[in-house]
């Protein structure tokens, strides 16, 4: 195969990029190319050496090394071809796409159809705008976690995490695996920003103290971080005053928030979502632009793997389709919009006609609560909360209580009457 | 201890300094560049608005001010000067806004008087040509004064370029090497260093915020600068299209600027606030992060606070700051021989042509011989940007060396060969190679490739990876190999 015989190129080969390989070759694609900057297939998930990846998809319980090596084996199988250390530096709106590598050269193709599939970046310090001086000693908890995993280093040995994201907890027990001792994860929220399975397993179980509805409003040191100082927070999340108390540190981890990356979708001019900050998608994932599809973090930033692998395998599935010249009719568009306590829904429109599963995250912590899918599916919850994603399957036969020109339906968390 | 000799020291390897020691490369000097940082231009240079600006001088130009003059002379050399060392520069033009009547009153006799002395580039534009021009500009603007000479460059890439031209060119560079010490003997100094005795004939005192405390060493001036901090934030490149000239308004609050401008690379920078601080001190505060963003949302109002992705402090040198203005000091001292202050402050990059100028004559003054280097090149070749080339030229470029293919910054598109490059002209440390190559500058702030330039800087320096630092001594940024903690606690 040549590159100019390409049906279905997918760009990144973390969890989401295999997974839509694997599904868009077993679908019928002849030529499937996987395109990946590293090494190696596999992406983040080599860095996540803990355990907890595949509770859902396999019914076990795999490091994120195991979690890959079971989609990179299939990849092969399947014979999926690899483009390793190869960087995807543009994307058209007519499916060019351009890349560079130190193997191959500068590389121009137009596959048939693109999955997007790069996944998220870290929020940084500047996104943050955290006063103070400008010392080494500053990471992002992924950052970290690549330094202390793959490349084999310890950041430091006075670690404060801000954020209570899961990597930044994660992180937490890692660092003191390794030794070094976490002064404080500090959360400006009530709650953690990750699962609660970290907050028990990364911090609790590790006598790591946890100061919640704090936040760091300094930094100093001039050469090498020297110490933080906190200080709690009010309800509009702004420090109290007489509430600051340093602490010294020689390092700091940000866990403050993932971020899709889309550069590559902006550049094919595929229409965003201002609150995902992903590609706004229909059912089968494909994105505003034909034939440009997207799946896992790229479109919404998940918290288990297991689901990016699924809602990627969708859009593998449908790009396939779009390769082999499958058109799936639009005759009926639904905007799915979020209504109350709801930040967000994935997909952004349905077709009504195909069963489903909807992502969504509430806005806020809520105990008693129903979700009320636009009057044709409802789902009690005990609680819902920001960090945790919600999924709702809707049945044909519930899609059948549409009433046809359907144009939209809300999605609302109503606060139960008996609560 | 080594000693060295040399016939002019230059103390400070800021824009000045760099300058300084370019200019004097094309004479058959003998002369030495010393900067205490790990890098060129990492002192004032660096935290910059990075504005070639007439420092407000075109409109309020004085025959007696030699920093209005120094800046005017240098306004028509900067542009050849960045062409020969290969650094971007844009003439990107200046827009003042004027939001009342009494505003337009302040701003025409102004430009009146500027005209009498003759400044002529200066034009009033109505508000509707302002609308055309900056669609995104506030609607308080009634009009606004436009000065199409203004431009902007990178001040540290500049500086380093003109380091490296004048090494080229014959210059001694020596970094990481502070000034602790000056004794004024008969007819050479000798200057204590952290890296040992430098003698001299002639010194050029261009050490940025610490001028005054480099000429009391040889208590050659008794003159007082006052540190000026502001604040600069930088907005991301996908912000970058809401402006695409300098604009301000004018401070109602002394020492209040409101800028909004262009970066050369794309992005945004807006500052500053300014108040009088104790200069060690480079950390930014949430109050005056607060100010600049309120502020320059009342110039450009889609300003968001999500796309800011970094923020820094800078300093000015203002003489004289409770008298609310300012003069440089560009002379021999009068008291101690073959010894001159350069003193700038502000605006430090748009003066720094001229001044050069001006210090290799002071130094003839002093009994410097300027003989001509036959052998002065001029011209000095940047580190390739791989992203802005063609396609052909990248073609050719990734078949030629595998290097240019292996993309380390993904933000800015910065290559490993570029690295590599950056690192054999002299960086060695992360922020070393982000100044000369963006790598770690874009959206991310080095989270991607902040790995990969530390493997790559162990590599090439053929140092143990957790020997790199950020900015230099004391900055490692990797403290431990793994289970080095754990052996320790054991």
């Amino acid at each position: 195969m040549t590159l100019q015989d390409v049906d279905v190129a997918v760009i990144g080969s973390g969890p989401a990029g295999m997974a839509a390989a694997i599904k868009a070759k077993e679908t019928g694609a002849q030529n499937v190319v996987l395109m990946e900057r590293a090494e190696q297939l596999g992406g983040l998930l080599h860095q996540c050496v803990h355990n907890g990846f595949g509770l859902l998809y396999f019914g076990e319980d795999l490091t994120g090394p195991e979690y890959a090596h079971r989609f990179i084996e299939k990849v092969m199988d399947m014979k999926v071809r690899p483009l390793l250390e190869t960087m995807v530096i543009g994307i058209s709106r007519d499916h060019e796409i351009t890349a560079v590598s130190g193997k191959n050269g500068y590389i121009t193709f137009r596959p048939k159809s693109i999955v997007l599939a790069m996944g998220c970046r870290e929020r940084s310090r500047g996104a943050l705008n955290i006063p103070g001086t400008r010392p080494a000693g500053i990471f992002t908890a992924g950052t970290a976690q690549r330094f202390v995993n793959v490349e084999g280093f310890v950041p430091g040995k006075k670690i404060v995490v801000l954020g209570s994201g899961d990597i930044g907890m994660i992180m937490a027990r890692r660092l003191t695996l390794e030794g070094a001792k976490v002064e404080a994860v500090v959360e400006i929220l009530p709650y953690v920003g990750g699962l609660i399975r970290n907050e028990v397993q990364c911090v609790h179980d590790f006598d790591i103290p946890l100061l919640l509805e704090h936040t760091v409003i300094q930094i100093h040191g001039e050469r090498r971080i020297e110490a933080v100082t906190v200080a709690k927070v009010d309800n509009n999340r702004n420090p109290i005053p007489d509430t600051e108390r340093e602490i010294e540190c020689d390092t700091l981890l940000l866990s403050v928030g993932l971020i899709p990356e889309n550069e590559l979708s902006s550049m094919a001019g595929v229409e965003l979502d201002p609150v995902t900050g992903g590609p706004i998608v229909d059912e089968m994932r494909q994105t505003s632009v034909p034939g440009i599809f997207a799946g896992g973090n790229v479109v919404h930033v998940h918290d288990l793997v297991d689901n990016v692998s699924w809602e990627s395998e969708l859009a593998g599935a449908s790009a396939a389709m779009f390769a082999m010249g499958t058109k799936w009719p639009e005759t009926w568009k639904i905007a799915l919009k979020s209504g109350r306590n709801i930040r967000y829904v994935v997909p952004h429109t349905i077709s009504g006609e195909r069963e489903l599963t909807l992502y969504m995250r509430v806005g806020e912590v809520e105990e008693g609560v129903r979700l009320k899918i636009g009057g044709i599916a409802s789902k009690a919850l005990r609680v819902v909360k920001p960090s945790e994603m919600l999924k709702v399957e809707l049945s044909t036969a519930q899609l059948k209580k549409l009433k046809r020109g359907t144009k939209e339906m809300v999605v609302d968390c109503e606060k139960r009457a008996d609560k | 201890m080594s000693e060295l000799k040399t016939e002019v020291l230059i103390i400070g390897g800021g824009i000045l300094g760099a300058a300084v020691a370019r200019e004097l490369s094309k004479y058959k000097i003998d002369a030495t560049l010393v900067e205490k940082e790990v890098d060129f231009g990492w002192g004032s240079t660096k935290a910059n608005l990075c504005i070639v600006n007439q420092g407000g001088d075109a409109l309020e130009f004085r025959k007696e001010y030699q920093r209005s003059k120094l800046v005017w002379e240098s306004m028509p050399m900067m542009e050849p000067l960045c062409r020969e060392l290969d650094v971007p520069f844009k003439r990107i033009g200046e827009l003042t806004i004027i939001r009342n009547n009494d505003e337009m009153a302040k701003y025409r006799k102004l430009k009146t008087r500027a005209e009498s002395v003759g400044i002529t580039c200066h034009q009033f534009i109505d508000q509707e040509t302002l609308r055309t021009m900056e669609p995104n500009v506030t609607k308080e603007a009634i009009g606004a004064l436009y000065d199409p000479m203004i431009a902007i460059v990178d001040p540290v890439r500049l500086t380093m370029a003109l380091a490296e031209n004048a090494e080229q060119n014959g210059v001694n560079t020596m970094r990481e090497t502070e000034v602790l010490d000056i004794s004024p003997g008969i007819d050479e100094f000798e200057v204590q260093t952290n890296q040992g005795i430098i003698k001299s004939k002639f010194i050029v005192n261009a050490a940025g915020i610490f001028v005054d405390k480099i000429a009391a060493l040889v208590n050659a001036d008794d003159f007082v600068v006052f540190p000026i901090k502001g604040y600069v934030g930088v907005l991301d490149k996908k912000a970058g299209g809401l402006i695409s000239h300098e604009i301000h308004t004018r401070p109602e609050v002394p020492g209040q600027m409101n800028i909004v401008t262009p970066s050369v690379y794309g992005n945004l920078f807006f500052g500053t606030t300014m108040q009088l601080s104790k200069r060690h001190d480079y950390s930014t505060t949430r109050e005056t992060a607060e100010i600049a963003l309120r502020t320059a949302q009342r110039v450009v109002p889609d300003i968001s606070e999500k796309d800011i992705i970094n923020s820094f402090t800078g300093y000015l040198m203002f003489r004289n700051w409770e008298l609310g203005w300012h003069e440089c000091v560009v002379s021999a001292s009068g008291k101690v021989p073959r010894f001159i202050n350069v003193c700038i402050g502000y605006p430090g990059v748009s003066a720094a042509p001229a001044t050069a100028k001006k210090v290799s004559k002071l130094l003839n003054e002093e009994g410097l011989r300027l003989e001509e280097n036959p052998d002065f090149n001029p011209h000095r070749k940047a580190i390739i940007d791989f992203s802005e080339l063609s396609v052909e030229q990248k073609r050719a470029l990734v078949t030629e060396d595998a290097r240019y293919g292996h993309v380390v910054c993904r933000c800015e598109t910065v290559t490993e060969g570029e690295v590599v490059d950056a690192i054999a002209r002299g960086a060695t440390t992360l922020d070393g190679v982000k100044f000369r190559t963006r790598a770690g500058m874009g959206r991310c702030q080095g989270g991607f490739c902040s790995p990969r330039v530390s493997r790559i800087l162990a590599r090439e320096l053929d140092i143990p990876e957790e020997e790199v630092t950020k900015k230099g001594a004391g900055s490692r940024h990797l403290l431990y190999k793994s289970k080095r903690l754990l052996e320790e606690m054991a």
